[in-house]
């Protein structure tokens, strides 16, 4: 059976990549270890009545240029915004976020008279560093080591926007893009608890404490995406973060597209430097002369390609490439929607993004205790309910709870990650929350616990790192995933990638899926189509 | 810092109510609000002509207690306003107010507002954009305490020709003494009042200021005493076609605060602005004095010039076209002066277009039974402040 | 008597722009708030806080002649790198002692990353271009950096801009391992900051360290270089004045700087001042604030400078013997860290303000005074509850543990112990954080942006004033380039004036 490309891995970014090839009129197959499309952008319902959004869990960074190309609304897609969120100090106070301009004014003069002035200088500063980034996010990086045209030209490209920006503020985006999120929130706010309520998104997926040089980019991460226009506003996928994948699945099909879940990858086929195709583990074998990874980088030329095939450079690239798992993950049904202790009854803020948290100081000790092989007594906890928002995901009158937990490493200092030690991980998070929330343990009617190495083995995440790879310069930009291989072109003729290894890297943003379809068009001579939106 | 202590809605989103809501609120027959720094304001009670006339015309009562205030006291409070404003506020007694602008480091304006200097050592500024953080930078390694009193200080605006009237008829013996400008300490019930004779209308008219829980007696009494004079209260759309007549400029509409904007080279310093008189350089050392030395000597690129323009139409959000072709500026505010009978409009226009003003016109927008029409008419360059009556500085005024 | 130049602060960088600007004919005053010159490097009972004097511009020195004034230098220092039962001795890109695979790294290693700092250390000598708004010439500086590193081929092009921000933790765990070596190396990144091999951005102070082409090491320590210096300034018809402590820089009605007044209320005219203090001593007490627009005194007020050194020095009854037998060699460079991991959990202690429990040495030992002095890492400045009797003797005994650990019998030779923590080096010398390098070495605090954005280029915003220190570009160590340059640029624009 012979294809003109072949996806390997049903992620976002497999998908997406997949679908703008397909309706660029190529026949496409995407291959899927999993018997369920989706990666790490999955609903599942692993106790009847209950959709969990397994991995990933809030959505703000998906392109709208990607949605709106592959039409993924009609598909069933519909992100709902959330308003709000808390963090709740052990002494019983929190801070209520709010999107609510006026709103979060008058609770941030509440912790401190000239908080909400500091806020809006941080927010201005951010949102500059936003508009700079934005527009780079769904092109390819140049390589600056390339005297081909486009390079020099997409080099040119950036160094202008860089140079329009000004003097000062060229010298600020270089802060940004060096600095410690704890240094650059203490340049504007001065409240511990607002200051730990950002900085927790500088910090969410790396192998980095706050105190680290480098984290306040990564604020830009969790910052630059947007729910109609808003930036920085995050919402729920409706139906979990399943939908989104079940829309570009279901748009690459109307598109022509097929594919075969249930069989992971054995291995590319490739002859004299050259793809032909894929084997699967179960023998199938498939031919294209187009092959687009949505794997992590080692795990496509580690696990499925010949060292021979490769240069040297690239093979010591790959080794060197970091993952660093870092993140652990709670799904919990609820019986009913538990009471948090500082809030009044019915609080709108409670619909967002909860923290249990007394400062930065906390973060970074939990960062230590990840360096050394453990996870921290009191882990930072990233805590969503959204069956507040969303209808579809619990019987009414339950709830799901998603608690996204910093740091967990991948491998313990004491021994491999069993049932017992997931139960005493497990234990020592639902015992955070409910210091906050007496009734949570007592409302836990079924619960998932997702160490990095579970992501690793379930998701094919390496590591469990959720951004296929450390956001750390030296892995960023024309960095990504290896200097010189980092617009989506292998070192073997026909193979790509498209997965967040690439630039700009991870979040459910599909801007690597999307940059990787278009590198492949143009090398077949056509043209990506981002529709209207481009 | 007691500036929170009014504002705690744990679970309130959007505006929340002022100091006089209570009784706005039942007179707002058309039920326009507006967002003014999250507090509920009237944009229109009953019609924009009645009200617009009423401040031409009688008195009328605008309650202004959103705007941002700040105290700024100790023993280098002056020194700390004079390194703020670029005017020389050495100049301005205790008991005085006067019209400010301050700058960033590149001589590109933040803010304006007005400055009270109630004693040698005791100031507040008042302002349409919070300023605290900026404030805090410029007090920074300075014997001065900053306060936020923003919430804790109502005000109400009492413009018209006959506001000194209803002010004396309210009790305030001596108000008519008080020369434009001045400050005075009065008592209504007993409840300590701060009066200054400043406005916003470029007409006969004083600013009120009370603690917020005197707000409503003194409310109550400003009422009864203008009763029969025919005291109006107006909403924030009549006080703005007065604002575009006066001459005054409003930031985030005429212009974008240096510390608010997004994209470069969006921000304008005072000789674009036309502001040229509110800038001293030959006092000590203020923020941005360097970078306005040299702006002063160069021409600006860009100026806000006030146009008069052919035809009755105001030209809101028109382009300004140089002999009909080429675009140099678009317009930021637009009013058909009911009283000047004048067609007005402030204007970006480049250079050279804004020193000259020869051959401009601008593209008006008329939408006629949803057909839109676009007209093109002239435009001359005129001063600012076209509205200019001399019951504005007459001491005393007169009754009526 | 009158002056064309005051400099303010007789440390290293202040007498070479003194001795540049005597050079050039002006007749300068340097005026020392101490009661000698030397600033960091000036001996005080016995103890100066920068030991070694390994880094001194080779372009510099002959530019100033320091040879004719009595400075000598010898070969470079070699670094031992005490481990558990054996040392391994550095000397460039020799690595003995550390196993042949390692040294077979690390001398590839070595000669990698001194070529990429040679293309970045083009830079080194010059005024930093200005990003915007400068001139010609500016552009064509920025072109040539560009340049530079292009010329490295593609291969180490691409390598340099992969780990120039990165952190050395990386770099040397894939180079060369965690041991010994990495900790000597990657003490050098780290050394003064307030950065742990883990933190991003510490392959920078290493490249820096690299980079200066022809780093002289003065024989004679310390004291010899500052005599040399001070023979220099007087060549050049300048003056020091020592016990001079100036407490504000004069700004004259036109808005330029125009002299100093001392503590003592005297006041002295010149036409050009340049301060060797700290940036933000120098801006926002000497100059004072009311002469800044408010966002210059804001980024001097936020600009990173935290020190985390502490300077011991013990007097020793003995010779101190490594464990393993092998005596610890005189006027050598000793690293006792052990490994990268043991840096990193020194540093972590000092995040939260607490004294490590094992902090990690650079240590000389002088045979003819039978001291051994001490940089301990890292010792934060501000420790919670202060720095109590009880806090003093704690960092003494921790150290005195590490030393006993590496130099069995150690404890029993001790005969005396001076300690300066950071907050003593900040008080005593009027630096802020107690940091050696005026300012943390980073990214955001180099090149054109150091000590911050707008500053940069040893022009303050007042007219007249320069920043020759080392919060001016290229940074700290005893290299002596921000005085030269700052004089440079001085003369440069005062002919331009002209």
């Amino acid at each position: 059976m012979k294809y003109d490309a072949i996806v390997v891995g049903a992620g976002h970014n497999g998908l997406t990549s997949a679908a703008f090839l397909a309706r660029a009129g190529l026949k496409v197959l995407v291959v899927e270890k999993n018997d369920y499309v989706g990666g790490a952008a999955v609903s599942r319902e692993l106790t009847p009545g209950w959709t969990y959004s397994n991995c990933s869990y809030v959505c703000s960074l998906l392109r709208p240029e990607i949605i709106r190309a592959l039409e993924l609304p009609r598909y069933g897609l519909q992100v709902i915004p959330y308003e709000s969120g808390a963090t709740f100090s052990s002494g019983g106070d929190y801070f209520n976020y709010s999107a609510d301009h006026d709103q979060l004014r008058r609770e941030l003069m509440r912790l401190d008279p000239a908080e909400a002035d500091n806020y809006d200088r941080f927010a201005r500063a951010v949102m500059k560093q936003c508009r700079f980034i934005k527009p780079l996010l769904l092109r390819t990086a140049p390589d600056p080591a390339s005297l081909r045209p486009r390079d020099l030209a997409e080099l040119l490209y950036i160094g202008k926007r860089f140079h329009g920006l000004g003097e000062r503020d060229m010298a600020e985006t270089v802060r940004f893009w060096t600095m410690s999120i704890a240094e650059y929130l203490d340049q504007y706010l001065t409240n511990d608890l607002v200051k730990a309520h950002i900085a927790g998104a500088g910090i969410i997926g790396t192998g980095l404490g706050p105190y680290s040089p480098g984290t306040a980019y990564v604020l830009l991460h969790h910052y630059m995406g947007e729910v109609d226009g808003a930036i920085g506003a995050w919402g729920f996928a409706r139906g979990g973060m399943g939908a989104i994948t079940r829309a570009m699945a279901d748009s690459f099909r109307a598109s022509g597209g097929e594919i075969r879940a249930g069989s992971g990858l054995d291995r590319f086929l490739v002859t004299n430097g050259r793809v032909t195709g894929v084997a699967l583990e179960n023998g199938d074998e498939f031919h294209a002369d187009t092959v687009i990874s949505g794997m992590d980088v080692r795990r496509t030329f580690t696990e499925h390609a010949d060292e021979a095939d490769l240069p040297a450079d690239f093979v010591r690239g790959v080794k060197r490439y970091r993952f660093r798992g870092s993140s652990g993950k709670l799904n919990i049904a609820l019986d009913g929607m538990p009471d948090f202790t500082a809030a009044p009854k019915g609080a709108r803020f409670l619909r967002g993004d909860l923290h249990f948290l007394d400062g930065m100081e906390e973060i970074e000790r939990a960062y230590d205790d990840w360096k050394e092989g453990r996870w921290s007594a009191s882990p930072y906890v990233d805590f969503l309910i959204p069956t507040q928002i969303d209808p579809t995901m619990a019987p009414p009158g339950k709830h799901y709870a998603t608690i996204f937990v910093q740091y967990a490493p991948y491998e313990l200092a004491d021994g491999p990650w069993d049932d017992a030690r997931r139960e005493a991980f497990a234990r020592t998070v639902i015992d955070k929350v409910t210091r906050h929330a007496p009734n949570f343990a007592d409302l836990i009617v079924h619960k998932e616990v997702r160490s990095p190495a579970d992501i690793e083995r379930e998701v094919g995440l390496s590591e469990g790192n959720i951004f296929q790879g450390e956001l750390t310069f030296d892995q960023l930009l024309f960095n990504r995933p290896v200097p010189g291989y980092a617009q989506y072109r292998s070192p073997i003729k026909g193979l790509y990638m498209c997965g967040s290894s690439t630039h700009p890297g991870g979040g459910v943003m599909g801007a690597p899926g999307a940059n990787a379809a278009r590198e492949v068009l143009r090398d077949l001579g056509r043209k990506i189509d981002l529709g209207a939106a481009a | 810092m007691s500036a929170a202590k009014n504002l705690r809605q744990p679970m309130a989103m959007g505006v929340v109510p002022g100091p006089f809501h209570d009784r706005i609120a039942p007179l707002n027959h058309r039920q326009g609000w507006m967002n003014w720094m999250g507090i509920a304001a009237p944009t229109v009670l009953d019609t924009v002509e009645f009200e617009y006339f009423a401040i031409r015309n009688q008195a009328t009562v605008f309650d202004i207690s959103p705007m941002m205030k700040y105290r700024i006291s100790g023993p280098d409070a002056e020194t700390v306003v004079n390194r703020l404003v670029t005017r020389d506020i050495r100049k301005v007694g205790p008991g005085r107010v006067t019209y400010a602008i301050w700058c960033d480091e590149d001589g590109n304006v933040v803010d304006d507002g007005t400055i009270f200097r109630f004693a040698d050592g005791t100031f507040r500024l008042c302002c349409q954009e919070p300023q605290m953080a900026w404030l805090m930078d410029v007090a920074h390694g300075f014997d001065v305490s900053l306060a936020d009193e923003s919430a804790d200080v109502a005000g109400l605006a009492v413009q018209g020709p006959t506001s000194c009237a209803v002010l004396k008829d309210m009790g305030l013996a001596g108000v008519e003494a008080m020369k434009p400008f001045d400050i005075r300490e009065f008592r209504v019930k007993s409840k300590p009042v701060t009066v200054s004779r400043t406005g916003f209308t470029g007409d006969l008219g004083y600013e009120l200021w009370m603690a917020p829980d005197d707000a409503l007696t003194i409310w109550d009494h400003l009422m009864a005493a203008g009763h029969l004079r025919g005291v109006k209260v107006i909403g924030y759309e009549a006080l703005e076609m007065a604002r575009i007549e006066a001459g005054f400029l409003l930031p985030r509409v005429d212009f974008v605060s240096s510390q608010t904007h997004l994209r470069p080279g969006r921000a304008r310093n005072p000789y674009e602005l036309g502001l040229d008189r509110l800038v001293h350089l030959d006092k000590p050392h203020f923020n941005g004095r360097r970078a306005l030395q040299r702006l002063s000597q160069t021409r600006p690129a860009r100026k806000l010039v006030t146009l008069e323009i052919s035809r009755d139409k105001p030209a809101h959000h028109a382009y300004v076209y140089h002999r009909g072709k080429k675009e140099v500026g678009f317009v930021t505010s637009a009013l058909w002066s009911p009283t000047l009978k004048r067609n007005i409009a402030y204007a970006w226009v480049d250079a050279p277009y804004c020193f000259d003003g020869k051959d401009l016109s601008v593209e008006i927008y008329l939408q006629r039974e949803l057909v839109w029409q676009r007209r093109m008419a002239r435009a001359q360059i005129v001063d600012r402040g076209l509205f200019a009556n001399p019951r504005r500085t007459a001491t005393p005024p007169s009754d009526y | 008597m009158t002056w064309d130049a005051i400099v303010i602060g007789a440390g290293h960088n202040g007498l070479i722009a003194a001795a540049r600007l005597g050079q050039a004919g002006k007749r300068v005053l340097v005026l020392e708030a101490r009661e000698a010159p030397g600033g960091l490097m000036a001996a005080r009972g016995g103890m100066t806080v920068a030991m070694l004097p390994t880094a001194l511009n080779a372009d510099v020195a002959r530019a100033l002649d320091l040879h004719r004034h009595g400075l000598s230098y010898g070969a470079p220092v070699a670094t031992l790198a005490l481990g558990a039962g054996g040392a391994v001795r550095i000397s460039g890109r020799e690595a003995s002692g550390a196993g042949k695979a390692v040294a077979v790294a690390y001398g590839a290693l070595h000669d990698r990353l001194t070529r990429q700092a040679a293309a970045l250390g083009r830079m080194l000598m010059k005024t930093p271009p200005r990003l915007r708004d400068g001139g010609a010439g500016d552009l064509i500086a920025l072109a040539r950096m560009g340049l530079g590193i292009r010329l490295l081929g593609k291969d180490e092009m691409r390598d340099l801009l992969r780990i120039l921000l990165s952190n050395i933790w990386d770099v040397l765990n894939d180079e060369i391992g965690d041991g010994p070596l990495a900790a000597a190396l990657a003490m050098e990144a780290t050394l003064g900051g307030a950065m742990g091999p883990r933190s991003p951005g510490t392959v920078l102070p290493l490249l820096y360290r690299m980079a200066g082409r022809g780093r002289l090491r003065a024989l004679g320590g310390p004291d010899a270089v500052i005599a040399a210096l001070v023979r220099a300034v007087g060549a050049g018809g300048g003056a020091i004045r020592t016990g001079a402590e100036v407490a504000r820089i004069l700004v004259g009605e036109d808005d330029r700087a125009g002299g100093v007044r001392l503590t003592t209320g005297e006041e002295i005219r010149a036409p050009l001042i340049l301060s060797n203090a700290h940036p933000r001593r120098t801006l926002n007490d000497l100059l004072g604030v009311a002469h800044l627009d408010a966002e210059d005194a804001r980024r001097a007020r936020l600009m990173a400078s935290t020190g985390m050194v502490a300077r011991l020095d013990f007097a020793l009854s003995g010779a101190p013997v490594a464990d393993g037998g092998m005596a610890i060699p005189s006027g050598e460079r000793l690293i006792v860290a052990g490994n990268m991991a043991a840096l990193e959990t020194a540093f972590n202690a000092a995040k939260y303000k607490e004294i490590p429990d094992r902090p990690v040495l650079e240590c000389t030992y002088e045979a003819g005074r039978g001291l051994l002095s001490v940089n301990a890492q890292f010792v934060p400045c501000e420790v919670k509850g202060g720095w109590t009797d009880k806090a003093r003797a704690t960092l003494e005994g921790n150290v005195r543990a590490v030393l006993a650990g590496a130099m069995p019998g150690f404890q029993a030779m001790i005969a005396g112990v001076e300690t300066l923590t950071p907050a003593d080096i900040e008080a005593r010398f009027g630096l802020p954080g107690g940091h050696w390098h005026h300012g943390e070495f980073r990214v955001d605090q180099m090149l054109m942006m150091r000590p911050f954005g707008g500053a940069a280029q040893y022009r303050m915003p007042v007219a007249g004033l320069y920043l020759c220190g080392a919060g001016a570009h290229p940074g700290g160590d005893i290299t002596g380039v921000p005085g030269w340059n700052a004089a440079g640029q001085a003369l440069k624009d005062g002919r331009a004036a002209k």
